[in-house]
């Protein structure tokens, strides 16, 4: 097969429009207007109005949790968490993950201690977390990656055993279950993310999630002092607040999430059907879990075997308007300003550092036809036939 | 709408409410549903729901040109772009922020967040703002910052403060928040000292339901901030600065404060008449003296605030009671004064007699788009009432106390 019809050497882009990787699910234009309209009508635009509360309702029932906590977004979130837990000095988390989880241990002063993850499930490496466990590090954040889960049971025993407090990043775990148990009540807290790119979506948003009333007091009190409850004592306060905008995205997302959680169960299907027979193109199942929202692609690319880099390939794809993402890239560790530290993770971090170099993201979503996924399978398949022209081609 | 002929008649005393709808001390101004549609248009055609999308651009644009500022960044918060400017400007390797006492409930919380001391300094009795009098005893070798704030009504000695920075060679943040119309003798707001910050929060000048915004004139601020508030992200996978998270202002709340950009001088009108309506009619009570805007320069006529003077013939505390209770959402000026609350973090102690006294005298009453001059009438009656009543509505608030 001739290189010359890929974009990438002047032939046309299989796409006329940019398709990216997030999932940017949103109500139709008249729901939008209609949720508007109410909000205009009441005159309540934040400070905890009849949607958020309505929201935080929904989220306590749909996820079987007594406490959903709506924050501006999971970031802020996470910011929260460590003064109401009580959190000092370290904590451990995968290195193998969105850098807002470490950013957010910053903003609270605390130290970041980086984990390496599982080289096939791509979760926290539970057996790795011992050694790194000293008389400073008080709690262990999780990560639920991909629409998986780490290995709850294991983290659960492991932190208990040593004293420390366990809670989760779950930003890309909405609505996933382990065992037939949604997500959301595991550990002392978990944070969702409503990111526009996340199944369920505020445009920005997220909530905490706890069945720890004291807990919940404090991030009320927290957040704001609108819908705080009862007033307990905190160290600092913040704006964590979710407007009533947000809410009311967020409500019909939720409404919206059996139809969104399908199609890309769908979208998800025909990428494994279609990739299966590739060489080096290797889908990351969403482990751990027995429902998951799919709302991600991830493969690995084995460069022997494919014939391209994961790099290069992500460069062929751009120019057919198939936005495919390096994620995560790099480490944390590897971030400003972590990497400073880098020699002490050095040698710890080998499995992140493979999957930080060899993973790439394909887009799933609203704006992703199941043509479309035909479409990018194919790029992919004859990338491959043709890897050796390609890889001569960029020599050149 | 219940008009008090007796004390009996008080909310507080079992009465009827004046207000079925209570009336707030919040803005929440509504702009034409039409100007909000067609703003969000420009997201929803585009699929373009966050991460700086084209309403936040264009936004980011119009709010530099109303400041007469190079830039503008928008932010999810008030409270987080000035946590996000004061980290970046605070100068390295120093410990303390100055900022008044007499002001917003969580400005000593968000020098916490950046593991600054604050550094409370007094305000002036006649403008209750800070100035470069009361902020200079408060600078010393671990000065990092100013936070110059200005007061809800009228605005700080601009040129002053700016004049003690530059002499002492410490940055200088504006916290512009309830000043976003507002034109000093300097000028326009937006565009001294090294940055301004906004809010986009509904119960300001500008709603955007929640948000916040940044004006300077620094290229290298504006970019710093610019990174910050999306986690330090320049480029798909290349975190360029340090101290980033997600400040990020979403395309649905850019949408609602450009929509209310285009109403501000419908919406400055209404105040105007607002205010007008209120000064005319509390000429009449003795006892309570508002703080009048200072009609030379542009003005919002967005907060009322009234003072209660030594013959005002009842506690504030206790006049606020009988005012909430009647669902008119009158409040203390703020108070407690940030140096008098309990902080567990480091601060600088503070011993400010003049806050003291001030934190006890004043309180906003009702405005913005749900007040309208009939309300405003309404309101000031209450106020003639509970004054002529005074002593009768006193005894009954100490019987009502005892157990």
């Amino acid at each position: 097969m001739s290189s010359v019809a890929f974009a990438l050497f002047g032939g046309k882009p299989a796409f006329d429009k940019p398709l990216p990787v997030g999932q940017l699910y949103f109500p139709s234009w008249e729901r939008y207007e209609a949720a508007f309209r109410g909000i205009f009508g009441r005159g309540w635009y934040t400070n905890q109005g009849p949607l958020t509360q309505q929201l935080e309702q929904r989220l306590q029932q749909f996820l079987g949790v007594k406490h959903a906590i709506c924050v501006s977004n999971a970031t802020i979130g996470l910011m929260m968490l460590p003064d109401a837990m009580g959190l000092t000095g370290k904590v451990i988390l995968p290195s193998f993950t969105f850098a807002a989880a470490a950013q957010a241990l910053s903003w609270a002063g605390l130290t970041p201690i980086f984990c390496d993850v599982d080289l096939n499930t791509h979760q926290i490496d539970v057996e790795r977390i011992g050694t790194l466990i000293d008389e400073d590090v008080s709690a262990i954040m999780g990560v639920n990656l991909w629409g998986g889960a780490c290995d709850l049971a294991e983290l659960g025993a492991l932190a208990d055993s040593n004293g420390l407090q366990l809670y989760f990043d779950s930003a890309h775990a909405f609505g996933c279950a382990v065992g037939g148990v949604r997500l959301g009540g595991f550990g002392r807290a978990e944070v969702f993310s409503f990111h526009a790119t996340k199944v369920l979506s505020a445009t920005e948003g997220g909530c905490i999630c706890t069945n720890d009333d004291e807990l919940a007091a404090r991030l009320r009190n927290i957040r704001s002092s609108y819908g705080a409850g009862e007033p307990v004592t905190v160290v600092k306060t913040a704006n964590g607040r979710m407007s009533e905008a947000q809410a009311a995205v967020a409500l019909m997302s939720l409404d919206d999430y059996p139809d969104n959680q399908t199609n890309n169960k769908t979208l998800h299907d025909l990428y494994a059907a279609q990739l299966d027979a590739v060489p080096g193109l290797r889908l990351v199942k969403p482990s751990g879990v027995s429902f998951s929202n799919y709302q991600y692609v991830v493969c690995r690319v084995d460069e022997r075997e494919y014939g391209l880099s994961r790099d290069m390939l992500i460069e062929l794809l751009k120019a057919e308007n198939v936005i495919a993402r390096r994620y995560f890239y790099p480490g944390v560790h590897r971030c400003i300003p972590y990497v400073e530290e880098l020699p002490t993770y050095q040698n710890r971090l080998t499995s992140t550092d493979e999957l930080s170099a060899t993973c790439i993201q394909f887009p799933i979503g609203a704006l992703v036809s199941p043509e479309a996924v035909e479409r990018v399978c194919s790029i992919l398949r004859r990338a491959h036939l043709a890897s050796s022209e390609i890889r001569s081609r960029r020599e050149k | 709408m219940v008009k008090k002929h007796s004390v009996d008649n008080l909310a507080i005393f079992g009465g009827p409410r004046l207000f079925s709808t209570p009336k707030s001390t919040s803005n929440l101004p509504r702009p034409r549903f039409e100007q909000f549609a067609q703003y969000s248009k420009l997201f929803f055609e585009q699929h373009h729901y966050t991460n700086n999308g084209p309403v936040v651009r264009l936004l980011e644009q119009r709010l530099a040109a109303f400041h007469q500022a190079a830039f503008c960044i928008a932010f999810c918060s008030g409270f987080w772009a000035i946590a996000l400017a004061v980290s970046v400007l605070a100068r390295k390797g120093r410990t303390e922020v100055i900022m008044p006492s007499l002001t917003y409930r969580r400005m000593a919380d968000i020098a916490a967040w950046v593991r600054l001391k604050p550094h409370f300094c007094e305000v002036e009795p006649d403008t209750l703002a800070m100035s470069a009098r009361t902020a200079k005893p408060c600078i010393n070798e671990n000065t990092a910052l100013i936070v110059g704030v200005h007061p809800i009504v009228n605005c700080l000695d601009v040129e002053g403060l700016v004049e003690l920075a530059t002499e002492e060679n410490v940055p200088l943040l504006f916290d512009s928040v309830e000043s976003a119309y507002e034109s000093a003798s300097a000028g326009k707001t937006g565009g001294f000292g090294n940055a301004e910050a906004f809010s986009l929060h509904a119960s300001k000048f500008l709603n955007g339901f929640e948000g916040g915004y940044v004006t300077t004139n620094d290229a290298d601020l504006a970019r710093q901030l610019s990174l910050m508030r999306g986690f330090g992200f320049s480029g798909a996978d290349n975190i360029a600065v340090a101290g980033g998270m997600n400040a990020k202002l979403n395309e649905v709340h850019a949408a609602m404060a450009l929509a209310c950009l285009d109403d501000v001088d419908e919406q400055v009108a209404r105040n105007r008449q607002r205010y007008h309506t209120y000064k005319r009619l509390l000429a009449d009570i003795p006892g309570v003296r508002l703080l009048e805007f200072d009609e030379r320069h542009r003005t919002a006529y967005k907060n009322i605030v009234v003072e209660l003077l030594d013959d005002w013939p009842m506690g504030r505390a206790d006049t606020l009671r009988v005012l909430n209770a009647d669902n008119i959402l009158a409040r203390a000026y703020y108070s407690p004064a940030l140096h008098r609350k309990a902080m567990t973090y480091g601060h600088v102690p503070a011993d400010l007699p003049m806050t003291d006294k001030l934190a006890e005298r004043f309180m906003n009453l009702p405005c913005g788009q749900r007040v309208d001059v009939e309300d405003i009438a309404n309101i000031v009656d209450m106020l003639k009432f509970v004054s002529a009543n005074a002593m009768q509505i006193g005894a009954r608030l100490r019987a009502k106390r005892m157990p």
